[in-house]
């Protein structure tokens, strides 16, 4: 493992395929506008996926860290007119300072536990951001006209932000850390029979992760121009789509978010558009319902999401497998 | 890893192929095509639902009368779930997808606020006929200023929520003289600012506030807040609320035999059929502001009324479905005018130009106070009497006694 290459020749394929891609579609802003997503979901994804993935800190309120960066970029802008640019610093910052100080609570709690603890941290940010009307506009959301009309820009900043995170989590996971992190999924109490000093580094775990989601946050504001605490806060759709597509990318994987992102997002906006308007209206309500089945034949037949059981897809797909071994 | 690399290319690829073929749909030259914006999922989904069936009722009598210049004209619905990102999606993608040259449409305030500013940003005309709250004709909340009306996109059908309660106030201090009011309103962008500005009126009125509360949508047990509501023992209850949340509101009102002098919803759920038939008899006697009614003295509201009872059946539209129509003839009006040339800038003039009726009342876009491009109008209450919604005030124009004292027991039982 330790005298590979960083980046394998597939991976910077991908890599290599992500800076091409806008320009493929150049002069379809909705496909970028998806593509957009996908990257913004990589990142959130991949920020759940080191804490609950790689650490095991099942966390069911991303959406706190999320909400966080964005009002993080928005409350300045709001009040003082600071650009809100500078919130992919602070939004990521601010959210790392809530995530210790949530960490302190939740961390005392162990899975089931653990996760209900972290989906009541963000309720509880969710309301308390949707009823103080003097400081965060309550529920009439904070509107700020975005910077730019095209969404080449937003793209390859989103996208710098994605290959970011996925390094970030691929570095932590080749050092020292890594292991400590899989320890402590594997067995905590194994892990500080063995000295490894598991608050610490269930603390690290959360702090890189709630990193990310704040940034991801953040980025939501500047290019989405608007927020307000139903959307950045939700259960449903940020801290329960982060977890599917943790879980159908394959939890612990460094890749696994990414390919989740996809599917995600283009199952979302099929589903939304009712198969791009081929489908009668009523297809479109059914998006929680394929969801469901999804989630369902994933945790059935691939427990490790699609790129942690890849091989697996392969055996049944009859493809040849004659690769990496 | 490598396995995953040629997964993730496949995927991109897959993208990339279902993306272009929606991308690259064919140029239509046939039909005039027109975006809507209107929730067809989700919980809001009854007032999109009614909204959507009137515009197509519209559309058809556009096209039976030959449509515009001879050229056909055609509605193109984009779900905006009721929430604010997916309507900003679904408005980008009518303006860069379908190349509509005016939005239509726009239910919820916070999805039409969040819509509006794609709209500005993409210069194209958006004509907003539910989404109500204020500032969505304020150019100030866009970064213009009131002499910006050439460069300022938004037009608005219907009153801003700050005037929804204006009809009641009449109704309040002649007749009914409450001492106090209890608020109950939904924790959102229209239910904030409306408990708002009914609280102004109230204290204008002299009527004293005994309680404001709010509560999140998808609240099922309000009986701890009407319970609170019961002790403080109003005179008005008002209350803010979307469809479901209302008959919940009434019927567990009722459960709790809690009876003030009156119960008055502020429009938005409470005029709606489903709420009638999901509140049963606990919608009796509640009092609704409304801005329009089938029966006001305006001329093709009732061949609308009807014409919708005829096609799609059950109790008929209420104001949203008004709204939605009067929108469809203002979009046919300013196409007309148009002369042919469907660029966005000619069709935000014809827009500035619009002075018309339709069967909501008077269309004309005018600027007072912070706003611009805002039609202005005048607003109505209704009653819930056995099970129909009758209008009750202004007086002159009612069709039925506002039944006043109620008595509770003989509607609850």
């Amino acid at each position: 493992m330790e005298n590979k290459k960083f980046f394998s020749k597939g991976e910077l394929i991908i890599i290599f395929t992500g800076l091409v891609l806008p320009l493929l579609f150049y002069f379809s802003p909705y496909a970028q506008g998806l593509l957009i997503f996908i990257m913004m979901w990589v990142v959130l994804g991949t920020s759940w996926n080191l804490l609950a993935g790689y650490t095991g800190q099942v966390s069911f309120g991303h959406a706190a860290y999320f909400g966080v960066g964005a009002y993080t970029a928005a409350l300045p802008f709001l009040h003082y007119k600071i650009s809100p640019w500078w919130g992919l610093i602070a939004g990521g910052i601010m959210a790392v300072v809530i995530g210790y100080l949530l960490g302190v609570v939740v961390f005392r709690l162990r899975g089931p536990y653990f996760a209900l603890g972290t989906l009541a941290s963000a309720e509880i940010l969710r309301i308390a951001f949707g009823e103080e009307e003097w400081l965060t506009n309550g529920h009439n959301g904070i509107l700020y006209i975005t910077t730019w009309v095209t969404k080449i820009p937003y793209y390859y900043i989103i996208f710098a932000i994605a290959v970011a995170s996925i390094v970030s989590v691929k570095l932590l996971m080749r050092r020292r850390e890594g292991y400590y992190f899989l320890s402590i999924r594997e067995d905590e109490d194994a892990a500080m029979a063995l000295g490894i000093n598991t608050k610490k580094y269930k603390n690290i775990s959360m702090i890189v992760s709630s990193f990310w989601a704040g940034v991801a946050g953040a980025f939501y504001f500047i290019y989405m121009g608007f927020i307000d605490s139903e959307t950045v806060f939700a259960l449903h759709n940020i801290s329960i789509i982060t977890i599917l597509v943790g879980i159908i990318g394959g939890v612990g994987t460094i890749w696994g978010p990414a390919v989740g992102a996809i599917i995600m997002v283009l199952l979302q906006e099929l589903f939304r558009s009712a198969i791009f308007g081929l489908a009668p209206q009523w297809v479109s309500g059914m998006h929680a319902f394929v969801f469901g089945l999804l989630v369902i034949f994933v945790i059935l037949y691939l427990p490790g999401g699609v790129v942690g059981d890849w091989e697996l897809i392969k055996k049944k797909l009859h493809l040849k497998s004659n690769t990496e071994k | 890893m490598k396995k995953a690399g040629k997964l993730l290319l496949v995927a991109v690829l897959g993208l990339a192929f279902v993306v272009g073929l929606n991308g690259c749909g064919k140029k239509e030259t046939g039909p005039i095509k027109i975006g809507v914006l209107l929730p067809l999922t989700g919980s809001k989904a009854k007032f999109g639902e009614m909204e959507k069936n009137a515009y197509e009722l519209a559309k058809e009598k556009i096209n039976k009368n030959g449509g515009i210049d001879g050229r056909k004209l055609e509605f193109v619905y984009e779900d905006d779930t009721g929430k604010p990102d997916v309507g900003r999606a679904g408005a980008e993608k009518l303006i860069n997808v379908d190349k509509v040259p005016l939005i239509a449409g726009g239910y919820s305030s916070s999805v039409t606020y969040a819509a509006a500013a794609v709209a500005q940003q993409y210069r194209t005309p958006f004509l907003v006929n539910t989404g109500s709250v204020d500032k969505i004709t304020e150019p100030e909340s866009f970064n213009l200023t009131t002499n910006d009306g050439d460069k300022f996109y938004i037009y608005r059908l219907n009153p801003p929520v700050s005037e929804y309660a204006s009809g009641l106030e009449g109704l309040l201090k002649e007749v009914v003289k409450p001492k106090s009011v209890y608020i109950i309103h939904e924790s959102t962008t229209f239910g904030t600012k409306g408990a708002k500005s009914f609280a102004k009126t109230a204290k204008k009125l002299g009527i004293e506030i005994l309680g404001n509360e709010s509560y999140s949508s998808g609240t099922v047990d309000f009986k701890p807040m009407l319970l609170n509501a019961k002790k403080a023992n109003p005179d008005v209850v008002y209350m803010i609320a979307y469809v479901m949340d209302a008959a919940m509101l009434m019927k567990q009102a009722r459960e709790l035999n809690f009876q003030p002098k009156l119960y008055v919803g502020a429009g938005a759920g409470f005029t709606m059929p489903a709420f009638k038939e999901n509140a049963g008899k606990a919608s009796e006697r509640v009092v609704s502001a409304t801005l329009w009614h089938q029966t006001l003295p305006i001329p093709g509201a009732k061949e609308f009324f009807d014409a919708y009872v005829k096609k799609y059946g059950g109790d008929g539209p209420d104001y949203h479905g008004a709204e939605a129509y009067a929108a469809a003839q203002v979009v046919a009006d300013v196409l007309k005018r148009c002369k042919g040339d469907y660029s966005k800038e000619n069709i935000k003039k014809q827009l500035d130009a619009t002075d018309m009726m339709t069967v909501f009342g008077p269309v004309k876009f005018t600027s007072y106070g912070k706003k611009i491009h805002q039609n202005k109008m005048q607003t109505y209450v209704v009653q819930w009497q056995d099970g129909s919604l009758k209008l009750v005030w202004p007086k002159e124009l009612a069709n039925a006694k506002f039944d006043y004292p109620i008595d509770w027991n003989k509607y609850w039982k």
